[in-house]
């Protein structure tokens, strides 16, 4: 390629990528103003509120922390979303997911607590996704099997998930001590290793961001890759030119099911150390809500998983100091993605 | 004479793509009005706009002198406008009466009163000799009683012009002479009819008048007594296309014997034997096939929409299950191959129904032309593709396929019909394959991209590659075809060697009648 | 006697539970009978508990807090129609946007009024309305006569809808834009205007069926109380092949589920509670095993019509 080329060609890039920002940009924007006049009827002092909001990530090295540690299962349950996406399924399952995902690291933690962290660590991870998978299995053979719509047993397969960490949390491996239903902690072996100490950030940020690195290159770059995509683009026509969909429906649901099983063994093995029962929070919605502004696209999702991030710790920030409900940058979140959505539809006219 | 419609300036774009240019049309009372022209040509377009389907960009119209704004097919119906859609528009679960009652006024909607509608259908199919069962699901009918339907629900309306998109498709010659005889009866009575079509031979047969469109502009209108026929081809190619060359307008008898007629090898490539497809509810779509196709042959399987074609095109790339029979190519038995391993061995294939079949909307041009090669060199290096060669032969395929689109990145959504066909074409004609279905290729080509798809096909069979050709154009398969498989309810009815092709046979035979009876 | 009594009494409560079944299924099939697939139940009845709550409680009467819990499901109804009948966007997108939105928004609207607290305000139950002579019938009145009213209504909307759907004009035309709608288009049916009325009367059923939950059985909103009957009716749209009086004998199989895994609950003793809560997610599993076999879905179900898209 000759050199003129090759610079026309990155401008072109650079070109796209800005108008491809701007529909962005436009929908935080609107969202802000629209949230804005809410909270200003509510009594609060909005600027402020913003000022808190999008700041406390980075104004203290505790917030950037913070905004980090939200971060990890964030981005892992939006791809643990879109990767099924890729696929054309939608998997509503991911707090389940990440629930046996995270008993699964608890039972291995707990039960063998004295190996050493080499044997131990893997070993704990390893049962997080393949807990996570085998959760996401049963709606991916149902699929397979009888047809059965995924959206429905994914959802569905969420709240037997809750009794059973329930069951877990409070008969099997019961703290006496806490209040909460809770488990004893797990042994040191299988607790993730330290980034930094104080504040403490474990190394579950940068697995996770390998994580989305090769779902990125998986998608983009393999063959099987890119047959889900055509499976996801047309699963009809994917058929017809030899891609067995089926198997690829499956595949695509199980493979998420293991990375949402990731996210609750990174929040077992990391900032928790123990399994506790609601350690799922919102990551779940929020996770759906970063895919579905990212629109799939793998390239974004870390960058919206991020931006989410620093909403959800400024808006914790925000209650703690100024009194607004935190469930106002759900409000917020969700505008964006509708205003992301609509700016589809006027770009389309 | 009295003018019954006229369409003044009427301009309609579908994005980037011009599909009329200020087409203006005048039609007469009385009088079947046939609207002449190849594919992409905008008749269809035009009339979507009279019934209110599509919204015009310019242009009026007039009907018995006064200007009408039409918004909806409720307002074409509203003033006396019906049409009778190509692809049935019908309820497949709802019965006949159901089908044709559905939106029209009544006195009061929360009740149903279909006997008396189902008396009034009846009245009509007499007085128009066209027979229905009115009870009966519209889904389980032949596709012969379906387009009656489909005219019913326009005269139920009491309609005074008549539109018919491509009426003939899915009849047979006896059966378009019964549809003809129909017209002219609806004429007689009063009604106006407008007849589209891209066939020569029908407006000939049927029309008092002709309007040609060609690239979205009427070319000419003339009455049929005046007119030769020579006049009315060339005004449907322009200047794009020398008739004289044209494979699409030869005479077959002497033109392609010399040209394309080789001798086929007796030795077949594919056999397909007493192949039985079965439905899960028992429903047998495949009966006892036998047939065979030899290298450099192009084998046709003629027959009306809907009799199987689809099932066996599929029970070949492994896409139905077969129940019995068996499938050899090269002597390899390939009954059980997944369509995965069929494509590697070299079959390609064009399915017919591109969009849903064929077509990745949500993908880019260069994805969507790799579809069924992205296990294979150049494409791929094991396990990742290599996206710098897709695009470059990407490129290369745009160019020589000539499928009109800003570059490999487009978005597939953003191509029009014409050129999603093509890219179905370029994937199968791409790569050397030895043995090709296509069905139903030149569906939605304007005529030149047709004259491009015949020569490919020859030339496939010069190169000695062996193709199955299904189609529901029996001038097409008259055209190219070495021998021509009939097939009527899923059985081969007959084989016809090239001296035996004739169009009233074929037609017979498509009704179920067996060679020679 | 004792056991007769016994039955009485959960057949009581089967009817009870019932109401949010069969509304909020009816409403996700008669949307989905125009193509419409709706799939924020889970939000729509959420805000409608949210809502219906609190207009209850600050206006003093259930009969207002229906009405705007009703009102708010008809906003989200539109919304989708908006979306998805007009501008063309992915049902499932837009749905699952809705339910997010739902999701946020019943619990702000409650912390906004009611602040948070560990004494929320209490609303009255909806009371019984015995209908008069009927009611006395042995066995069968308690049970089907001595209701509250919406148990009544659901009964009733159940056949209306039936009637409608398979003897009208109007439902013939309804049933036909979620079959082909193209065909519909060219005769004249206005599709768009049959799926805005449809959605938005869908979705107010989905609103009254989360707003019946704090009125029977919590007098106050938390933000678990749907616990995922909003999922669970759209299997129950499936188990009830898409079908009015289907899907009023298959609430019947649901709420009697939900009655005796809380029961057995109750009496204790044989399994973890944990079990018995899971029992009707995962009944509902296997319930989907044979409806997905024989239900027979619109043909159009969740794909948005475009009069000018050219090539099909």
């Amino acid at each position: 390629m000759s050199e003129v080329a090759h610079t026309s060609h990155v401008r072109d890039r650079t070109e796209l990528l800005i108008r491809n920002l701007i529909p962005y940009l436009i929908a935080v924007l609107a969202s802000f103003a629209a949230a804005g006049v809410f909270i200003a009827i509510m009594g609060f002092d909005v600027l402020a509120a913003y000022e808190t909001i999008l700041l406390t990530s980075f104004s203290s090295a505790n917030g950037f922390v913070q905004t980090l540690l939200k971060f990890v299962p964030l981005l892992l349950q939006a791809l643990a979303f879109t990767v099924p996406l890729a696929a054309g399924k939608f998997n509503i399952g991911g707090e389940g997911q990440l629930i046996v995902g995270a008993i699964g690291t608890a039972a291995v933690g707990i039960m063998l607590a004295d190996l050493p962290a080499i044997v131990l660590l893997p070993m704990a991870l390893g049962a997080g996704i393949v807990f996570g998978a085998l959760w996401a299995a049963i709606p991916a053979w149902l699929l397979y099997r009888f047809g059965i719509n995924e959206i429905l047993t994914t959802v569905l397969m969420n709240f037997v998930a809750f009794s059973l960490i329930d069951f877990v949390a409070t008969e099997i491996w019961r703290d006496p001590a806490a209040g909460h239903p809770t488990t004893v902690p797990i042994g040191a072996g299988a607790q993730l290793p330290l980034l930094l100490s104080n504040p403490r950030l474990h190394i579950g940020v940068v697995v996770a961001l390998l994580i989305a690195l090769a779902v990125y290159v998986f998608t983009d770059r393999t063959t099987a890759g890119y047959e889900m995509i055509a499976t996801g683009a047309n699963p009809r026509a994917a058929r017809v030119f030899g891609i067995s969909v089926k198997r690829m429906f499956s595949f695509s649901l199980i493979l998420g099911g293991a990375i949402a099983g990731l996210s609750g063994a990174i929040e077992v093995a990391g900032p928790h150390r123990r399994l506790i029962e609601g350690l799922q929070s919102n990551f779940l919605l929020l996770g759906i809500i970063i895919g579905l502004i990212a629109k799939g696209n793998h390239k974004a999702v870390p960058f919206v998983a991020f931006f989410i991030a620093v909403l959800e710790v400024g808006a914790s920030a925000t209650q703690r100091s100024l009194g607004v409900p935190g469930e106002m940058i759900f409000i917020i979140e969700a505008l964006i993605l509708l205003f992301i959505l609509f700016s589809d539809v006027v770009r389309r006219r | 004479m009295d003018t019954i419609l006229e369409m003044r300036g009427v301009r309609k774009s579908f994005g980037d793509v011009v599909a009329l240019k200020d087409v203006s049309l005048a039609v007469n009372r009385r009088e079947i009005h046939g609207l002449l022209g190849g594919n992409g040509a905008g008749k269809t377009t035009l009339m979507n706009i009279l019934y209110g389907l599509y919204e015009p960009d310019a242009g009026e119209i007039v009907v018995d002198g006064k200007a009408i704004e039409i918004d909806s097919p409720r307002d074409a119906i509203t003033h006396g406008i019906g049409m009778v859609h190509q692809h049935f528009l019908q309820v497949d679960s709802f019965t006949v009466t159901e089908n044709v009652v559905l939106g029209s006024s009544v006195e009061n909607p929360f009740a149903l009163n279909l006997e008396q509608a189902a008396q009034r259908i009846e009245e009509l199919s007499r007085q128009f000799g066209l027979e229905v069962p009115p009870d009966a699901v519209v889904g389980a009918l032949s596709m012969g009683v379906r387009q009656r339907v489909e005219i019913l629900k326009a005269l139920y309306r009491g309609v005074d012009i008549l539109i018919l998109d491509e009426p003939t498709t899915n009849l047979t010659p006896q059966q378009v002479e019964d549809l003809f005889r129909s017209l002219r009866v609806m004429v007689e009575k009063g009604l106006s009819v407008i007849f589209i079509t891209h066939k020569l031979r029908e407006v000939l047969a049927a029309c008092d008048r002709v309007s040609v469109l060609r690239h979205g502009q009427k070319v000419l209108t003339v009455d049929r007594e005046e007119v030769t026929p020579e006049a009315l081809v060339q005004a449907m190619v322009g200047d794009e296309l020398d008739v004289e060359e044209s494979l699409l307008f030869s005479d077959r008898s002497d033109t392609l014997a010399g040209r394309a007629r080789t001798q086929a090898v007796a030795h077949p490539l594919v056999s397909v034997d007493a192949l039985s497809v079965v439905a899960d509810e028992g429903h047998v779509l495949l009966d006892n096939c036998t047939f065979d196709i030899c290298d450099g042959e192009i084998f046709g399987v003629a027959g009306i929409a809907g009799n199987g074609q689809q099932v066996l095109a599929e029970a070949l790339m492994g896409l139905k299950p077969v129940s019995s029979g068996k499938i050899a190519i090269a002597g390899e038995s390939v009954t059980d191959c997944e369509t995965r391993e069929l494509l590697a061995m070299g079959v390609s294939y064009v399915p017919e129904n591109r969009l849903s079949d064929g077509f990745l909307p949500r993908a880019n041009v260069a994805q969507n032309l790799i579809l069924g090669m992205q296990r294979r060199p150049p494409y791929s290096r094991g396990l990742f593709l290599d996206w710098k060669q897709v695009f470059a032969e990407a490129q290369t395929l745009i160019r020589r396929f000539n499928i009109k689109t800003q570059g490999p990145e487009e978005m597939g959504a953003n191509l029009s019909g014409g050129n999603i066909q093509r890219v179905m074409l370029a994937r199968a004609f791409a790569h050397p394959s030895r043995f090709l279905i296509v069905h139903n290729p030149t569906q939605g080509l304007d005529i030149p991209s047709a004259e491009f798809v015949y020569s490919l096909l020859l030339e496939r069979k010069k190169e000695g590659a062996a193709t199955l050709l299904i189609s529901e154009d029996e001038d097409e398969l008259f055209l190219l075809c070495d021998r021509i498989a009939v097939i009527y309810q899923g059985e081969i009815v007959g084989i016809l060697e090239r001296a035996e092709f004739d169009p009233y046979q074929l037609g017979k035979m498509m009704t179920g009648v067996r060679a020679g009876e | 006697m004792e056991g007769l009594e016994v039955f009485e009494n959960l057949a009581e409560l089967v009817m009870l539970a019932l109401v949010p079944y069969v509304l909020a299924s009816q409403g996700t099939m008669i949307a989905g009978r125009t193509g419409i697939f709706n799939v924020a139940q889970e939000g729509i009845m959420l805000v409608g508990a949210s809502i219906g709550f609190l207009a209850a409680f600050l206006l003093g009467s259930l009969w207002y807090g229906l009405l705007i819990a009703a009102l708010a499901g008809g906003l989200f109804g539109l919304i989708l129609a908006y979306f998805t009948a007009t501008l063309k966007m992915d049902q499932f997108v837009i749905g699952l946007a809705l339910f997010f939105t739902g999701l946020g928004f019943s619990t702000l609207a409650f912390k906004v009024v009611v602040g948070v607290t560990l004494q929320p305000p209490l609303i009255p139950t909806l009371q019984a309305v015995p209908i008069p002579l009927l009611h006395r019938i042995p066995i069968l009145g308690p049970i089907l006569f001595e209701q509250n009213v919406l148990v009544y209504f659901s009964i009733i909307l159940s056949l209306l809808l039936y009637y409608f759907l398979f003897h009208t004009r109007r439902g013939l035309e309804l049933r036909a834009v979620g079959e082909n709608p193209k065909a519909a288009d060219s005769l004249g049916v206005p599709v768009a205007r049959l799926q805005y009325a449809t959605t938005i009367f869908g979705s107010m059923l989905m609103g009254l069926a989360g707003a019946y939950l704090p009125m029977v059985y919590s007098s106050t909103f938390t933000e678990g109380i749907v616990q995922g009957r909003g999922w669970l009716a759209i299997a129950l749209t499936f188990f009830g092949g898409w079908r009015p009086d289907f899907i009023f004998l298959g609430a019947l199989f649901f709420a009697a589920v939900e009655v005796l895994a809380l029961r057995v609950q109750v009496a204790g003793g044989i399994l973890p509670y944990q079990f018995l809560l899971t029992l009707p997610y995962i009944t509902t599993i296997l319930v989907m095993i044979f409806a997905f076999r024989w239900a027979r879905v619109p043909a159009f179900l969740g794909m948005n019509y475009d009069r000018e898209q050219r090539s099909l």
